[in-house]
């Protein structure tokens, strides 16, 4: 359903990712791994609009994204999260979750500030839809809480809450799971097969860390310095020689 | 109902709430961030129609069923319904794992059992083929749970659904399995953890239940009050039995779910409840947030705090010992409570809590002499899983360190040994399964408790510890040196103490680390001019100081018990040099090994005593401490 086709992107003289095709197929889980500074955080900003590659193109359900401004990209269906987390800090989860569904809401300021008729119906169905998600992650104590306040697991979660929020087809996670101790990890994974199993979404996840996401993706596709080395299953993956060779260096 | 008719078992209550008032609301959850209703129609169609669907599956009169699940409305339902089809139901811890999950649902021979997420559903699901009773499990949340395949799991829902069918060709079936029941039936099994063996399963019966709760509820005046209740104690334990279950289906009382185990707090506040339970440790968790939120808030807060709370415990003081509180203390304490108590009680969600409860001896008479001050009387109860309440402090009465006077339906007397022994007119029926552990709990009609304590003059039970805790005195009597380090550990003057005894002692003496940060303080203050650790620990004025606190606790033990001789340690006991353990627990043969000097002189003749003792400091270097230690006698106090 999304396809990349010979993308390469350079910030001046230095190539970022230099002819990567790849195919994110309907309802699968594909991880995107590589050491760091393999790529793979530009090839997910390639995607969702925030880098126009210098040559190649990305198709999202036969339409080219190339071109297409960010916040475009998200009324597509294409939502992600971020390795930095990027959130209101002075709102509170509640509060984000619903800013989050601003681009679905067809209200606009004014009915919505009266909140009256079929406004406050429809912010009513949108808290309901949030809700859902709230319960789905597991976010119910912080509900209210400033997302400032929270410590890093849990803004990593109300992350992909927001993500969530937007009731995307695509979902791309960028290092979901950087800097989580393992039991964290493992919450996170399961949210994440959760995520899969009630609402089909497809979800390209970013990792460097192998060991964890290799349990929970059905195909990987390896960067090393920006070139596509390797793509299959996680076994075929972690049996490919060049893969073995940019993890763990030559002499293996 | 015919009219004459006794409503004597809980789905006899149950149907009688339905049929008088079916559209009242009788429980609310909080889901999805709403508070929702269930009236006593929808709780009893709920029972109704799970019974029903149980029975399909199988479920017998005299069959037991399993719970594991947190306080959900579902977990009552599925207690009804069980009784109502003349089965018991079995309480099982959430946080249990798969290997006492087994033990609990093997042991009371469970044929299903309810379970409440994923989390639980996997536990059992690993488990299932080494039970073969067990016709299926049947789970409430569906979430992650959807594309399990196995057959043996059921939802909730799939099982009202078969019940819904079995109501349509056996329509009279609910009414007359209501109808059987009668007061012995087993309603159900709490299994006592027990801190040696297995755990055991006191059968209760739908007497105990119906009758105790609706005899503690009239003592206590809960009963017809229209209140509010927060249900988060586990099920599996027989305060949630008889308070949340039995309690609310005729004490016109409200019970409320919390969303979640992490969100009790925040619902706390939202409800506001009139009839709580918190656990020992939950008060004091209570009482330390507030302490440091108060060192956090601005300085006029702190200072009103400062002013108001003394004359919160003063008239704490004066009410729990039964004195007169004048007219000035009154005007006093109402400007307090305008002023701090009240906005302190609304932050906590205690702002309309009528009855409060917490139970067991771990409670210490500090933290409740505190909440009084804020105006909330905890009841610190005593009772067992076997016997229910059995002693229960009075309204208006409380005081911080009892138990309150036994219940009228109790009888309470003291063995040689000083355990107390107990007859009620509400006991269990006996362990499941186990007729020689019933058999040696029960001597001469009397129930062994195992708990030792006594019976002050003003008629109030006093709990001190496990008879296992305790140590022996050269009379054959016994104390606890716990109950007595706790107490003194609540002078902010003392960090650390150890109460010594023991066979071949003739009687009981302390070890005292005292707190130089509070006590340097109080130096201070008083003009006090000291050196170091070991000057200050032997000052007359600071020795006079431990004293009136040593006083303090001794007032509140039985003679032999009380504490005779003391001397302040000349250093601070320490994890370093392995006194203490990391988390602060007494090593006691060690500290008892390293300072027999000391105690050779607390019960011998010598009062002053030169010490000399190599210290550790945290960088490896050792050095040599020289001071002079006295022994000092606590007076005897004229009773």
């Amino acid at each position: 359903m999304l396809r990349v086709e010979g993308i390469s992107l350079n910030f001046g003289n230095i190539s970022a990712i230099t002819n990567v095709s790849m195919e994110v197929r309907r309802g699968e889980i594909l991880a995107i791994i590589g050491p760091n500074g393999a790529g793979k955080t530009c090839l997910l900003n390639c995607i969702n609009g925030f880098y126009r590659p210098q040559s190649g193109r990305i198709f999202f359900l036969g339409k080219d994204l190339t071109k297409i401004r960010p916040h475009i990209v998200a009324k597509m269906g294409i939502a992600r999260t971020f390795q930095n987390i990027e959130l209101f800090t002075g709102l509170s989860t509640l509060d984000n979750l619903m800013a989050a569904r601003h681009m679905l809401m067809k209200r606009g300021s004014l009915s919505g500030g009266l909140f009256f008729g079929p406004a406050r119906r429809e912010e009513i169905k949108h808290r309901q839809s949030v809700e859902d998600v709230i319960d789905l992650l597991e976010l119910e104590e912080i509900r209210k809480k400033i997302v400032g306040s929270l410590p890093y697991g849990q803004r990593k979660r109300v992350d992909l809450a927001r993500a969530l929020c937007m009731e995307p087809q695509v979902l791309l996670m960028d290092e979901p799971m950087a800097g989580m101790n393992v039991e964290e990890k493992e919450d996170m994974a399961r949210f994440i097969l959760d995520i899969h199993e009630l609402k089909a979404t497809t979800i390209v996840l970013v990792e460097h860390d192998m060991g964890v996401v290799m349990d929970i993706v059905q195909r990987g596709v390896v960067l090393d310095f920006g070139v596509k080395i390797a793509e299959g299953t996680p076994e075929e993956i972690e049996k490919n020689p060049d893969v073995i060779r940019a993890y763990l260096g030559e002499e293996y | 109902m015919e009219a004459g008719e006794r409503l004597d078992t809980l789905p006899k209550l149950l149907r009688d709430n339905y049929q008088r008032h079916p559209n009242k609301e009788a429980l609310r959850a909080k889901d999805r961030g709403i508070w929702k209703s269930f009236t006593w129609k929808d709780y009893y169609e709920n029972v109704k129609y799970f019974c029903l669907g149980l029975k399909s599956l199988g479920l017998k009169p005299g069959d037991k069923i399993s719970i594991l699940g947190e306080n959900k409305p579902q977990w009552y339902y599925a207690e009804l319904a069980v009784q109502a089809a003349g089965g018991a139901a079995v309480g099982i811890f959430t946080d249990c794992g798969p290997d006492e999950v087994k033990f609990y649902v093997e042991h009371s021979d469970s044929v299903f059992v309810i379970a409440h997420d994923q989390e639980q559903v996997d536990k059992m699901l690993k488990i299932k083929d080494q039970l073969p009773l067990l016709k299926n499990i049947v789970y409430w949340e569906d979430k992650g749970v959807w594309n399990y395949k196995d057959a043996i799991l059921l939802s909730f829902d799939e099982v009202i659904e078969k019940g819904r069918k079995v109501e349509a060709s056996e329509p009279r079936f609910f009414d007359e399995s209501i109808d059987r029941g009668k007061s012995e039936d087993i309603a159900v099994i709490c299994y006592t953890s027990g801190t040696t063996g297995i755990p055991k399963g006191a059968m209760l019966d739908q007497k105990f239940l119906v009758e105790g709760a609706r005899t503690w509820g009239l003592l206590d005046g809960w009963v017809g009050k229209g209140y509010s209740y927060l249900s988060f104690i586990p099920g599996a334990w027989s305060v949630e039995q008889v308070i949340g279950i039995a309690g609310s289906l005729f004490a016109d009382m409200a019970v409320n779910f919390p969303e979640k185990p992490e969100t009790v707090q925040e619902n706390l506040r939202e409800i506001g409840p009139n009839l709580l339970f918190y656990g020992a440790r939950l008060w004091e968790q209570v009482n330390r947030t507030i302490q440091a939120k108060m060192i956090d808030s601005s300085l006029p807060r702190r200072l009103i705090y400062k002013i108001c709370l003394p004359i919160g415990l003063k008239v704490a003081d004066l009410r729990s010992e039964k004195k007169k509180v004048n007219l000035l203390w009154r005007f006093l304490y109402a400007l307090a409570y305008q002023a701090i108590f009240r906005q302190l009680r609304d932050r906590l969600g205690l702002s309309n809590v009528k009855v409060v409860y917490s139970a067991g001896a771990a409670v210490s008479p500090e933290i409740i002499r505190y909440f009084l001050a804020l105006g909330i009387e905890i009841k610190l109860f005593y009772g067992a899983t076997e016997l229910g309440a059995i002693s229960i402090p009075r309204e208006g009465e409380i005081r911080p360190d009892t138990s309150g006077p036994i219940v009228p339906w109790a009888e309470a007397k003291l063995s040689e040994d000083g355990e107390i022994l107990i007859k009620s007119k509400y006991m269990y029926a006996g362990y499941y399964k186990n007729p020689e552990a019933t058999k040696a709990k029960l001597k001469d009609g009397w129930f062994q408790t195992g708990d030792f304590g006594y019976i002050d003059d003003d008629h109030q039970l006093i709990v001190i510890d496990r008879m296992e805790d305790l140590k022996g005195l050269a009379g054959g009597k016994k104390f606890s040196p716990q109950y007595s380090e706790v107490r003194l550990r609540f002078s902010p003057f003392i960090k650390d103490v150890m109460v010594v005894g023991g066979e071949g002692r003739k009687y009981v003496t302390a070890l005292i680390n005292i707190d130089i940060e509070n006590v340097g303080r109080y130096a201070e203050q008083h003009r006090i001019s000291y050196t170091t650790f070991s000057d200050l620990s032997q000052k007359p004025e600071i020795i006079e100081l431990i004293h009136k606190e040593i006083l303090r606790v001794n007032r509140t033990l039985p003679d032999h018990a009380r504490i005779k001789t003391f001397v302040n340690i000349y250093k601070e006991l320490d994890a370093d040099e392995a006194e203490l353990t990391r988390t602060r627990k007494l090593r006691r043969s060690f500290v008892e090994e390293r300072y027999s000097d000391l105690i050779g002189m607390l019960y011998g003749e010598k009062e002053e005593y030169a010490v000399e003792a190599s210290v550790t400091y945290r960088d490896g270097r050792t050095g040599i401490l020289r001071t002079t230690i006295r022994v000092n006698q606590v007076e005897e106090e004229k009773k």
